[in-house]
């Protein structure tokens, strides 16, 4: 038991949770402005990735800096899907009136073409690159240069988006929005934008983590489907479209992930996710902040 | 039409079909046991997802665990009593399951269909990971003509099934679900009895399928037979032929199936490509699927939208 409470342990349930409330800040965004369900958006992670890798192997840029490329690229794949896909369902009626199980297979659709391309041009193989290995001591915790840069640079851009959120006038319209869309757009918000540059913003946010991510995991094409299924847990426990929720929900799974393997074996990870996924949302679909109305 | 001429027509096919596994060679039962698979995966499909809007990402469930129950008393039990068994075992188990799962609505009860799939198939993995299991053969499996018939079998009994189905009291029933579930309730449709009955019809026949192509592929492997591709196939082909009745899933399956065998061995990753590209234009542009296409435009009936 007294390896539960090192500060090791918690130094990684950080890690974990500031990442997944980085990336779940994206899913919220989307589901939030458009209720769009995203399945592809643990694809936006792995592409990120690529873009940090490539930039990495053959550029010689470092991560921190091609992360900010990884963001520009998901946003413009963000702009392109809204204008190709999105604002076609999102102006028809017929399709409107099942919009979110039509996304779903939209975005399911979106998945397997982004994932099969991403085979198709860098192989199935897993790869990784070495960046900032060497071993950090902080006290007792051990960390890589690469985790710790990963905890502090998510922390700071989490918080960054938090806030822009909050205060921006854009991020007012994107609160708006998640609020009442017919009552924004009466009161003079063009929804159309607001709809597109969330889409835009929610997929470059996620392009920037997996950049982080890819500092200290092996990347694959098929990496994204785990953090999409974490996210969608995420944003579930805090409440469908309720961001500060879905960031706390975040946190909270990290450190229930880490320390229930740290119980349990690595092989138990995934019954792990999928077993809060699947009980949240038979007992409290609501989520955990949620009053006793569901979103629907 | 008249429908008598129909199911004259389809009686012919069926026995022209079965009397095919006589003397045809292995490539071709190999592709018609295909066709007929996923005719009965879709079908089964439709009468959950299709009728009653509850659509399910993850009905590759049952599937893998019909061929897991199948695999557990090979051996056992004669090899078509144990494809039996594992449909009813599957059947049982879905309406204690389908009980909770179907109180989640909406986009709700999609994402939860596709996680209680990965649920189930991470723990089966780890089971089979404390036996010291990695694969199971499946040795003396029947020869393939046998199981062609079989497969026909199945997909006869599935296309019928949903055929009845939908032109019955417990079809309107469904249907008046997917439109409006409150409404339905309020005029006194049983619509929790109704959905899990569903529910459990919809899992019976994917689970004996499971257990049948697990011998036509010699091998069990927890990770294949759940893997997600299979219920994204089955939505793919219902969503394209059209998933608000029979013949819909019909047209879907035998046009993927042959796109399937033109590209899987060699190209797999364009063929996924391909299905992805398919099933967003039909749900942006032909949400109606082939079939509904087709007998708006030249038959002026008009159908619903899934």
């Amino acid at each position: 038991m007294d390896s539960l409470l090192s500060p090791q342990l918690l130094a990684a349930a950080m890690i974990t949770g500031v990442l997944y409330a980085l990336i779940s800040l994206g899913l919220n965004l989307v589901y939030g402005t458009m209720r769009l369900l995203n399945v592809a958006h643990g694809d936006l992670v792995m592409i990120g990735a690529y873009v940090a890798f490539i930039a990495f192997s053959l550029l010689n840029i470092g991560p921190l800096v091609s992360m900010f490329g990884a963001a520009l690229i998901c946003g413009f794949l963000g702009w392109l899907s809204y204008k190709c896909v999105f604002q076609r369902l999102l102006s028809n009626g017929q399709l409107l009136s099942r919009l979110e199980e039509n996304s779903l297979l939209l975005f399911f659709a979106l998945s397997v073409i982004i994932q099969n391309l991403a085979i198709l041009f860098f192989s199935a193989d897993r790869r990784g690159y070495e960046y900032l290995s060497a071993i950090v001591e902080i006290g007792d915790v051990r960390l890589t240069g690469a985790r710790l840069t990963v905890l502090i640079v998510g922390a700071v851009i989490s918080a960054a988006v938090v806030f822009f959120l909050r205060f921006s006038l854009f991020g007012l319209a994107m609160n708006a929005l998640i609020q009442n869309r017919d009552a924004s757009a009466i009161v003079g918000i063009n929804v159309d934008r607001v709809q597109m540059s969330s889409l835009i913003f929610g997929f470059g946010i996620t392009g920037l983590a997996g950049a982080l991510i890819s500092m200290m995991e092996p990347i694959s094409p098929v990496m994204g489907f785990p953090y999409t299924m974490s996210a969608f847990v995420i944003i579930i426990l805090g409440g469908l479209g309720n961001l500060w929720g879905g960031f706390l929900a975040g946190l909270l799974l990290g450190v229930l992930e880490v320390y229930g393997v740290a119980l349990t074996g690595p092989e138990w990870r995934s019954v792990l996710v999928y077993g809060i996924f699947v009980l949240i949302l038979i007992f409290r679909p609501q989520g955990l902040l949620g009053s006793g109305k569901t979103a629907r | 039409m008249k429908n008598s001429l129909k199911l004259v027509l389809a009686v012919v096919l069926c026995v022209f079909l079965a009397g095919v596994a006589g003397f045809a060679d292995e490539y071709i039962l190999g592709i018609g046991f295909t066709i007929f698979m996923y005719i009965a995966l879709a079908q089964s499909w439709v009468v959950l997802s299709g009728l009653t809007g509850y659509i399910s990402l993850g009905h590759v469930v049952f599937f893998g665990s019909g061929a897991y129950v199948f695999i557990l008393i090979w051996g056992l039990v004669p090899v078509w009593l144990g494809v039996f068994c594992s449909g009813i075992v599957v059947g049982l188990v879905s309406l204690i399951v389908g009980y909770p799962v179907l109180r989640v609505r909406g986009p709700y009860f999609v994402i939860l269909s596709f996680g209680l799939a990965e649920l189930v198939k991470n723990l089966v993995l780890i089971n089979e990971a404390r036996m010291y299991v990695s694969m199971r053969p499946v040795f003396g499996a029947p020869a393939l003509y046998q199981l062609y018939t079989a497969m026909l079998l199945l997909a006869i009994i599935a296309t019928g099934l949903t055929y009845w189905i939908r032109r019955s009291r417990f079809g309107a029933g469904l249907r008046s679900i997917r439109e409006d579930e409150e409404a339905a309730e309020t005029i006194g449709v049983p619509v929790a009895k109704l959905k899990l009955l569903a529910f459990a019809i919809s899992g019976v026949i994917p689970a004996m399928v499971g257990a049948i192509f697990i011998m036509r592929s010699g091998i069990f492997q927890s990770g294949d037979a759940f893997t997600p591709i299979v219920s994204f196939t089955m939505v793919t082909m219902a969503i394209i032929g059209g998933s608000d009745d029979a013949p819909g899933p019909f047209l879907g399956v035998v046009f993927l199936v042959l796109l399937q065998e033109l590209l899987w061995v060699n190209w797999p990753e364009v063929y996924m490509i391909i299905l992805g590209i398919l099933l967003l234009g039909f749900v942006l542009f032909i949400p109606n699927g082939i079939y509904g296409w087709l007998s708006e435009k030249y038959f002026g009936n008009k159908k619903n939208v899934t």
